[in-house]
């Protein structure tokens, strides 16, 4: 799962989001990191709906423009606690060789 | 201009949404039909402050999303039909490799093969093997022609497509197997006859690929993303025909402003 991916699903994993809102989100989520552009934003939406990992939730018209809502499917659920499972588990392994007197005994 | 200011979260300035539009316009249209208005509310919302027009990352960003949905539909088909689509790039590679080989080998092989016959009879010999060279050089370059046409159709959700594969296989490579294989021995030098095999199994391949269930289900069902995806969108056309009457209104109220 490309990272892009990742904190789209994370960003609709705590409720539905509009397009700018996930763009928010996931700067907020990634620190600043990562900023998305709406061609990546709209591929990967794309992409994720047809996957089935995410669903139109509802439309609405807001200072007259389109404001289209996305939430994640059980579907998308699973994949994005799958991959966060997956990624945390990467983490710990890298963290408990670079410092195992800081990870080693809490673990 | 004078509402832009009043307003300027409504509908930003109109030059840059112009611009946005002009870059969206590179989106399958009918990819835009569902999406450009919702597009166009993120990027003028990302847009800063006083942004004239759009940014060159953005327009980049665009575009490589434009190209990348023409390319590759967004309602991706199956697994199946994707391994059979790679299977027909990888067998285009194939022959081509095997049309550069021949077209490279071509007058080393023809002397070699002269050198056999005595001298009065070689020129001939030449020229015959030149031109059969030549015939299969021109059937590889169809051949290579017709899987890329067939991929792109394949992509595209084309039922017809894939019938059109399993023929030009069935008529072309496999009935073309029977003369290469009695054909004398230089035409059929192991190379050219191993990429011959290697494309017969790709096509093979594809061709079974393409009929299994999932892919039989895809094409059978038209394209998802026309069809089966509006339910998704809701009661869009009814909301797009709102946003286009609130507009015309506005439009009207700016252009009479005493009204």
């Amino acid at each position: 799962m490309q990272e892009a991916t990742y904190l789209i699903l994370t960003a609709l994993a705590a409720g539905s989001q509009h397009g700018y809102g996930i763009v928010a989100d996931v700067t907020e989520i990634s620190g600043g990191r990562v900023r998305l552009l709406a061609g990546t934003l709209y591929t990967a939406l794309e992409r994720l709906r047809a996957d089935g990992l995410i669903a139109v939730d509802r439309e609405e018209i807001v200072d007259s423009r389109l404001r289209r809502y996305y939430r994640l499917t059980s579907e998308g659920e699973e994949q994005l606690a799958e991959e966060a499972a997956r990624l945390h588990a990467n983490a710990t392994a890298a963290l408990r060789r670079l410092r195992p007197e800081l990870t080693g005994g809490v673990a | 201009m004078s509402e832009l200011t009043v307003r300027p979260g409504v509908s930003g300035p109109a030059g840059l949404e112009r611009g946005y539009r002009r870059l969206l316009a590179c989106y399958p249209r009918a990819y835009r039909r569902e999406n450009e208005e919702e597009i166009l509310a993120v990027l003028l919302a990302c847009a800063q402050d006083g942004q004239q027009r759009p940014g060159l990352r953005e327009s980049v960003d665009l575009v490589k999303g434009a190209i990348r949905m023409r390319l590759w539909p967004a309602t991706r088909p199956p697994r199946t039909v994707q391994a059979a689509v790679r299977l027909m790039c990888v067998g285009v590679a194939a022959q081509l490799a095997a049309l550069i080989t021949e077209v490279a080998t071509a007058r080393s092989v023809g002397s070699a093969y002269a050198r056999g016959y005595p001298p009065w009879a070689a020129a001939a010999v030449r020229h015959a093997l030149a031109v059969s060279l030549a015939k299969v050089q021109v059937e590889d370059a169809i051949g290579i022609g017709v899987w890329l046409l067939l991929a792109w159709a394949l992509v595209r959700g084309g039922n017809l497509a894939r019938f059109a594969c399993a023929a030009w296989f069935i008529g072309m490579d496999c009935l073309n197997m029977l003369p290469k294989i009695t054909r004398h021995a230089v035409v059929s030098a192991p190379a050219d006859m191993t990429a011959f095999a290697v494309v017969w199994l790709l096509a093979l391949a594809a061709s079974v690929l393409l009929f299994t269930g999932p892919a039989s289900r895809y094409y059978r069902g038209g394209l998802p993303g026309s069809q089966a995806d509006t339910g998704n969108y809701g009661d869009y056309s009814a909301l797009l025909a709102r946003l286009k009457a609130m507009k015309s209104r506005r439009a009207g109220e700016s252009a009479n402003p005493t009204a």
